[in-house]
């Protein structure tokens, strides 16, 4: 009996102290880290095209096409595909594209993720973070990029 | 320390040399094919019972980790890999060829009872049939599936048709035996308490259990072939995350790190593996945080306050891990090498908030030992129930707390030291109840051993020197490991052994990459926990496993 | 000994409206009988989809409903629509009618109990509908209809987990209807009677003062321990947690009720809430001196309520806090334990008042 007392005592101090830990969702907005990886940003005044984040992409999420002179026509994001693992923001040298803090997003059809470089560009900031300069402390995880063969393109 | 084990010297523990393991097997050997982590014998397909028993009964062998199929051009080849209960660094792997026209290969069931489901998943995946199988059946592909994806020749653009004939109630025969009074219950696949997409096939006598079979493959996702088909430098490491997606991320990518950098021969730097031990304790608590929930949620019924209250301190610990790798759940926080970031800045908050959980955690502890483990119903309902003798949870194979809470005492993290577990001083937590209670209990006392882990990394992270923070060493963007290097590594995941087997092939991807999931093994057991039991204990039982599905099917 | 001298809820009504003889009784029972009804299914709309949610989330740490009206009181009218506007599905091979029938008996019986409940005082009405000699047994009777409802349910639903459901409700209230009867027993060998107003009105006396406080001689004073014996068995009769087996949702999906959906899951639905407030109210009757609190009697009623939704609080509250035990260990407490010691709780008691008598 003491054991089922205490069992009831317990919730009951959790009934009474009136705290919650849930919060009101669109209204008190949660914080996030820094380092939280949501939508991606996609500038193309900084891309130069080299591709290295389509060929580092796990499962194929951004494609990129090029005309025969190799200047950028199409940049085109899965975000519904996207596994956010942040690889493409590593690799990327000019960091054109950057994964927001924002991971509010929906669409009416799966074909509605496909975000091409307009639609990158317009994805806002979370809260006004840029991500750029949130991660500045730590953004080189290239650092000891070794000595073996690199493989742009 | 306290890591040493209790010495029992017998003739189980004596290492012995490749030389020595060769002699004792005789003539059963026809081949060396050494591993990267442990001596391989290739035997003939007919003498596998009898290489394994010889093993099992006069070398101490007791454990088989995990069977790994796969197809060469010109043949086809199973291998067991081996080691001890008592001592996982003796390892040993029999290397089982078989004819690429004709792949059979005696089945190692009988000596092993945890092979019925590793061979039966070779056997779908692969196609090697195993004699003196007692149920080779396909276990994660429906059973009209055609051919086996993972060999050489498969078509994959072959239709499948993978239906149940329409309209016809499967059902139908057990309803209607005049027969017997037993009655035929699915259990799932959508069921409260299946914690995903598990289906069990039970029959009932009245409200008890006589025979049940876990049906598996709902959630299967072929995480070996995206393996297989991802680059070692990167494209692999995200998806550890997803096998087991209980928030036990860090751990499992741990599992690919150790194999991968052993194969490629890497160096972790010192302050990048206390960064990794500390992550990945984090995710351990996590993870049995939600064990804890969800075997109250199993117990107690839905409504339950337990659950909140742990799923409430797991998101404590999802903040912090959020602040180490930007997400909660799909960390892909390590690389190979070490990890992708440094402690965030600023560090001094970082710690604060970790130390503000770690003197928060015993309160909590003590909260569910009130709740919960002190409560005489709950005690009514879990102790005794679900019993899982220790050999009987050898013999399956069972790792994690599943088989801590057996008493067998064994954990990766001390038998196997990786990281930077062997210099921190902590304690294996094991209970002898074999018990539903029991184990519930190691998870309880794991979390708070996790948490003295965490506590030392943030110690020692605070005093190490700032020129000497070094997270990654110096890792060539492109890996080609060794043509035909092959290893077997494992770690302590949050639910047992999580091992990883690779076999390189000389480009920058690997030729075979196979899980030894804790959670498919420990799965095994059910059968023997739930039998003559009420259907209330078959799902505590279930709940007390702590299957993940995910990791389950891959 | 009370008296049924205080005018009944269906006398008042035909008296106000100056009808007389056989026209006035049914229009005043009619009458009386839907307020009643009505003030019941008020209650249980207002704890099933909001205090409960509330209750649940205070427990758990959680906020639960708040955006529709004030503090979210609108999701009341907006679960009934939607609970009501989903499809009514019927499976295929259900033994029909008896799983139409399934989801009326089971408010209905609980609802009909409410029938010889003294109430209390609201102003100058008293708010009991009938008080025959026999109350107190006839609301076990229709009480224990209840367990009809679900074996209904469970047999006719042509599903295994509704069967084993429904199989569980009948053990479980076999197991517990004796102990639960045999408790109110002793209640009866005190009051001398089973009369419903007549048992209330035996519990207004001071059983002795404390600090210039009155303890009233409620029988959950004179006797705590048949108190607990009655208050575990009615948690079993009601089926609530630890005793929730016949639904259980982790092991059987959810009982007897797996089945049913739309208007059919919202009868039950309300039967099983109609049935703990009529636990409450029994609970009341018998050992929390019915209307009975400080202040005057013609506030009666809203002690009444007060102890009735206490009831319902002290079952949520159960179960946040308490695992499920298992339908064998269920019939072993329920026979070799409370079996047993509501019968020597009501030879003492038995014992006793012949003594003092």
């Amino acid at each position: 009996m003491i054991g089922l007392m205490k069992s009831m005592a317990t919730t009951m101090k959790h009934a009474l102290d009136g705290s919650t830990f849930t919060v009101e969702y669109p209204e008190d907005a949660p914080d996030v880290s820094p380092r939280f990886r949501g939508v991606h940003k996609f500038s193309q005044e900084r891309c130069i095209w080299c591709r290295q984040c389509e060929n580092v992409c796990p499962n194929d999420t951004i494609q990129i096409v090029q005309d025969d002179k190799r200047n950028g026509e199409q940049y085109n994001l899965h975000i519904g595909q996207c596994i956010y693992c942040r690889l493409c923001e590593e690799v990327c040298p000019v960091d054109a594209i950057l994964l927001t803090q924002n991971f509010e997003f929906t669409a009416d059809t799966k074909d509605d993720f496909v975000y091409n470089k307009e639609q990158l560009k317009n994805v806002p900031w979370y809260k006004g973070i840029d991500p750029l300069e949130s991660r500045n402390p730590d953004r080189g995880a290239w650092i000891g990029e070794g000595d073996g063969e690199v493989d742009y393109q | 320390m306290s890591l040493e084990r209790p010495d029992t010297p017998d003739d189980a523990t004596i290492e012995r040399t490749p030389d020595e393991l060769a002699e004792l097997l005789g003539d059963l050997v026809v081949g060396r094919d050494d591993h990267r982590n442990a001596p391989g014998f290739v035997i003939r397909p007919d003498t596998v019972q009898q290489t394994l028993s010889r093993l099992k009964e006069e070398a101490g062998y007791d454990h088989l980790s995990l069977v790994t199929a796969q197809e060469y051009e010109n043949r086809y080849e199973s291998i067991y890999h081996l080691k001890k209960f008592d001592d996982p660094t003796q390892e040993v792997s029999v290397v089982v060829p078989a004819d690429t026209d004709d792949p059979v290969s005696e089945s190692g069931e009988p000596v092993f009872r945890t092979a019925d489901w590793h061979e039966r998943e070779a056997y779908d995946l692969i196609g090697i049939e195993y004699d003196d199988h007692p149920d080779l059946r396909r276990i994660l592909l429906p059973e009209t599936w055609q051919g086996h994806p993972l060999s050489i020749g498969y078509d994959k653009d072959r239709p499948q048709i993978a239906t149940l004939p329409e309209h016809a109630n499967p059902l139908e025969d057990h309803h209607r035996d005049a027969e017997s009074d037993t009655m035929f219950l699915n259990i799932g696949p959508h069921h409260p308490a299946t914690h995903g997409v598990l289906h069990l096939k039970t029959i009932l006598d009245g409200e008890q259990v006589i025979d049940v079979e876990p049906d598996i493959g709902y959630l299967h996702r072929c995480e070996e072939q995206m393996a297989q088909n991802g680059t070692y430098r990167h494209q692999i490491m995200p998806y550890p995350d997803r096998w087991d997606y209980i928030s036990a991320g860090l751990l499992n990518e741990w599992a690919y790190a150790r194999a991968a950098e052993d194969l490629a021969e890497i160096e972790v730097p010192e302050y990048a593996q206390v960064i990794r031990t500390m992550g990945a304790e984090m995710c351990r608590i996590a993870a049995h945080m939600l064990a804890l929930a969800t075997f109250a949620l199993d117990v107690n019924g839905d409504f339950t306050a337990t659950f909140m209250y742990a799923i409430n301190d797991r998101e404590r610990v999802q903040n912090l891990l959020e602040d180490l790798t930007g997400q909660r759940l799909m960390f892909n926080y390590f690389r190979l090498g070490g990890v992708v970031w440094d402690l965030p800045e600023p560090r001094e908050e970082f710690f604060s908030k970790t130390r503000d959980f770690l003197d928060q955690l015993p309160g909590s502890v003590e909260e569910y030992h009130n709740l919960v483990t002190s409560n005489e119903i709950f005690q009514m309902r879990t102790i005794d129930t679900g019993i899982l003798p220790p050999d009987v949870a050898k013999n399956y194979g069972a790792t994690g707390p599943v088989a801590r809470g057996s008493g067998v005492d064994y954990d990766l993290r001390r038998d196997d030291p990786y990281g930077y577990y062997d210099e921190l001083d902590w304690d294996v937590v094991t209970e002898d109840g074999c018990d539903n209670y029991s184990r519930l209990l190691v998870r309880m006392r794991e979390v708070e051993e996790s948490a003295k882990i965490i506590g030392q990394c943030v110690d020692l992270l605070e005093d190490w020197p700032e020129d000497e923070r070094n997270i990654q060493s110096n890792v060539p963007r492109t890996l080609r490991p060794d043509d035909d290097a092959e290893i077997y590594r494992a770690v302590e995941a949050a639910k047992g052994e999580l091992g990883i087997y690779i076999r390189a092939d000389g480009t920058d991807k690997p030729a075979r990459f196979k899980i030894r999931s804790p959670c498919f093994s420990n799965l095994q057991t059910l059968p023997e926990m739930a039998n003559g039991e009420y259907i209330p204990d078959v799902i505590a039982a279930l709940g007390s496993l702590d299957i993940v599905l995910g990791e389950v099917d891959r | 000994m009370g008296t049924a001298s205080v005018q009944l809820f269906p006398e008042f009504i035909s008296e106000t409206l100056g009808l007389p003889g056989v026209i006035g009784e049914v229009i005043g029972a009619l009458v009386a009988a839907a307020v009643v009804g009505n003030i019941v299914l008020a209650f249980t709309g207002v704890a099933g989809p909001w205090a409960k949610r509330k209750i649940t989330a205070a427990f758990t740490d959680r906020i639960a409903v708040n955006r529709v009206g004030p503090f979210g009181l609108l999701i009341i009218p907006a679960s009934a629509v939607q609970l009501l506007a989903k499809e009514l599905i019927i499976p295929e091979g259900v033994d029909r009618p008896t799983w139409d029938l399934a989801p009326i008996v089971l408010p209905a019986s609980a609802l009909l109990g409410f029938a010889v409940i003294p109430m209390g005082r609201l102003g100058p009405v008293n708010l009991q509908l009938a008080d025959p000699e026999v109350g107190l047994a006839l609301v076990f009777a229709f009480a224990s209809i209840a367990s009809v409802s679900l074996v209904m349910a469970g047999y006719a639903s042509n599903n295994k987990y509704s069967m084993l459901g429904g199989l569980r409700a009948v053990a479980q209230n076999l197991a517990y209807e004796i102990p639960l009867i045999v408790t109110a027993m002793s209640v009866v060998i005190f009051a001398g009677t089973l009369q419903t107003s007549a048992i209330v009105g035996a519990q207004t006396e001071v059983l002795f003062s404390v600090a210039g406080f009155d303890v009233p001689t409620w029988y959950a004073f004179v006797n705590p321990f048949a108190f607990v014996l009655f208050l575990t068995a009615n948690m079993a009769e009601i089926g609530r947690n630890p005793f929730d087996i016949p639904e259980a949702p982790t092991e059987i999906v959810a009982g007897y009720q797996t089945e049913y959906s739309s208007a059919y899951f919202v009868l039950f639905y309300l039967g099983e809430f109609v049935h703990i407030f009529l636990g409450g109210a029994i609970l009341a009757v018998t050992f929390l001196g019915g209307a009975s609190g400080p202040g005057p009697e013609s506030i009666g009623f809203l002690w009444f309520v007060a102890k009735i939704w206490g009831f319902f609080l002290f079952t949520q509250w159960a179960r946040s806090a308490l695992p499920r035990v298992r339908i064998d260990q269920l019939i072993e407490i329920g026979w070799k334990g409370m079996l047993v010691l509501s019968f020597a709780n009501l030879v003492l008691t038995a014992v006793i008042v012949g003594v003092i008598a």
